[in-house]
């Protein structure tokens, strides 16, 4: 049984169909790629997934139960976490204080135990910041720890996005273009971070034009067009469907 | 040999100093006009607190005065009515304020953003009037007239609240110092953090599994506990309670006293913000002039909020005062990226 799965999710704007009929599965330690031309709905998916859309239609199943019509924060606290397309981040707070709001998800104590600081919450919260040191120090943030968040580069503020979301301890961890605006090198950068958190046991489902990234990376490619599924397999096969090349490229007319 | 960092040690020795001197102020002076004066600060200040936690949460409450006003009329209508003593009506407004704060706050928090500041502006106005209409317990207009707590004897000692102020102003200075303890361990604990989250971003933050109204709901429950019992303080310490004492003009107050204060910290900001302000009032009201204290106090905050950037309020002035005057520090300018 798939850990992540949608059965005919369907989300509408108006009379527009952002996604129709959409059915995925994901398996349990998949590095899943997402792509399609721009406006084809793989923003909307990931919307879905994690709660921030309702679909119109069809469910969402995580681990054998409905999430779908959850709010986001009950869907994160289920394991699901995401970044997104641009860089969001805490107006005002330093790298490491962002990580730190964003980490709440690993805080088991009460809010009455961190009120009067007992022991269990101190010792906890000292756990907290050796993860999210270790977090900084693999998304090579370590140096801007106490850098305005704004203040960084883009390239960074990428990386602080995937280290705000991995401070949700996620078990799937849903990646809105993470390689947007970066370089080669810098791509390549992240392309390591991503496999090392797969390796860490995270399902991994990620947005990306980039198809050197996807063929490095992904286990299985999804592609959409319209709101529509066209294509689903091996990064290789689907780079030669003819479908996704008239997708991409556009058909030619005689 | 420890390393004693006296540019932190010696404006929090000072600022200490001056706390103090307000502590023991009875000491020197018991008269009844001076002492007033900082205990309605004192009262202004736990509701300009309360206002700020509330605000904390990215939450614009314009209707705090009826939590003062839910509070004021608990204990009024529990000594006067029902013949209670003081001491538990008293904590029993605290009570009745918070669960209706957490009633309410359930239902409009949902909501959030403006139509939350415009519901809790209602909310004011619909105490107002269920005071004003249901006379056969608020005695409508005409208000109740409350008695200060009785007497305390500890050993030969008499604590009197009918002789002097000193009493109350110990009352209120007590109930500040709780306020401001629990606030700014609020402030500096992990919830603290969470809040400022929530009103930072509140997407990210739902997004990382921060569920939002229960948070929310906690800022304004604990705004109501406090508030209330600062209600219950000015009913007695005013000895009566009617329909017009607290409406939508102190709830402003209650805004502008935080925000010119300093929204940055959750105690000290609304108590200099409230002592400032409440004393500026008191000389305004010397002016004949009908609504000119309206005036000038509008006036005094448009000034804070020019002059005081982005919430900093009177307290950054402290800060400063110690950096430029005291330490004469070259303003840093930190190098702001190129995008």
């Amino acid at each position: 049984m798939s850990y992540l799965e949608l059965r005919a999710v369907s989300k509408l704007f108006g009379k527009l169909a952002a996604l129709q009929d959409i059915n995925l599965q994901v398996n349990k330690g998949d590095i899943m790629g997402i792509v399609g031309p721009n406006g084809s709905g793989k923003t909307t998916l990931i919307n879905v997934i994690s709660g921030y859309y309702r679909p119109t239609r069809g469910t969402v199943l995580y681990d054998g139960k409905t999430i779908s019509g959850k709010r986001p924060d009950q869907i994160a606290a289920r394991g699901i976490a995401r970044t997104f397309q641009s860089n969001v981040h805490f107006e005002g707070a330093s790298v490491v204080e962002s990580v730190m709001v964003s980490s709440y998800l690993q805080y088991r104590t009460r809010s009455w135990q961190a009120f009067f600081e007992t022991r269990a919450y101190k010792d906890e919260h000292e756990a907290v910041v050796g993860r999210v040191l270790e977090l900084l120090r693999m998304l090579d943030l370590f140096n801007d720890t106490f850098m305005p968040a704004e203040g960084l580069s883009h390239g960074y503020q990428r990386m602080l996005g995937i280290a705000i979301a991995m401070a949700a301890n996620p078990r799937v961890l849903l990646l809105d273009e993470p390689t947007t605006g970066m370089n080669h090198e810098e791509a390549m950068f992240v392309v390591e971070n991503i496999k090392k958190i797969s390796e860490q046991g995270v399902t991994v489902i990620l947005i990306e034009h980039n198809m050197k990234v996807l063929l490095n990376l992904a286990t299985r490619v999804v592609v959409l067009n319209f709101g529509n599924k066209i294509a689903e397999g091996k990064p290789e096969e689907v780079m030669n469907n003819q479908e996704v090349i008239d997708a991409y490229l556009g058909t030619e007319t005689e | 040999m420890r390393y004693i960092d006296y540019k932190t040690v010696l404006p929090r020795t000072v600022a200490g100093a001056l706390v103090s001197l307000i502590v023991i102020l009875p000491v020197f002076t018991t008269n009844m006009i001076t002492l007033s004066i900082f205990i309605s600060s004192g009262i202004w200040a736990v509701a300009a607190m309360g206002f700020t936690l509330i605000l904390r949460t990215g939450q614009f409450s314009l209707g705090q005065a009826a939590f003062m006003a839910i509070g004021g009329y608990t204990s009024a209508i529990f000594t006067v009515n029902l013949g209670w003593s003081f001491w538990p009506s008293f904590l029993l407004a605290g009570m009745v304020s918070g669960i209706i704060a957490l009633i309410v706050g359930s239902i409009v928090l949902r909501v959030g953003g403006t139509y939350f500041s415009i519901i809790t502006l209602a909310l004011s106005e619909v105490v107002r009037i269920i005071a004003q209409q249901w006379e056969s317990v608020t005695r409508g207009t005409r208000g109740l007239i409350t008695s200060p707590p009785s007497p305390i004897a500890i050993g030969g000692f008499e604590i009197n609240f009918y002789a002097s102020a000193v009493p109350y102003f110990y009352l209120t200075v007590m109930l500040v110092a709780v306020t401001a303890v629990v606030f700014w361990q609020i402030g500096r604990s992990r919830i603290g953090g969470t809040f400022y989250s929530i009103a930072a971003n509140p997407i990210l933050a739902e997004h990382q599994g921060i569920p939002l109204m229960k948070y929310r709901v906690i800022a304004f429950t604990v705004a109501g506990v406090f508030t209330g019992l600062a209600g219950s303080l000015y009913a007695h310490s005013l000895t009566v309670m009617t329909p017009y004492m607290l409406g939508l003009w102190q709830s402003i107050q209650i805004m502008i006293m935080s925000v010119v204060g300093g929204v940055g910290s959750l105690a000290g900001g609304p108590i200099i913000g409230s002592i400032v302000l409440y004393t500026f009032g008191i000389y305004l009201s010397r002016v004949e002039i009908y609504g000119i204290q309206q005036l000038l106090f509008g006036g005094v905050v448009v000034l804070a909020l020019l002059f005081l950037p982005k919430g900093t309020g009177l307290i950054d002035l402290w800060d400063r005062f110690w950096r430029k005057v005291v330490w004469r520090e070259e303003e840093y300018e930190p190098d702001t990226p190129d995008d």
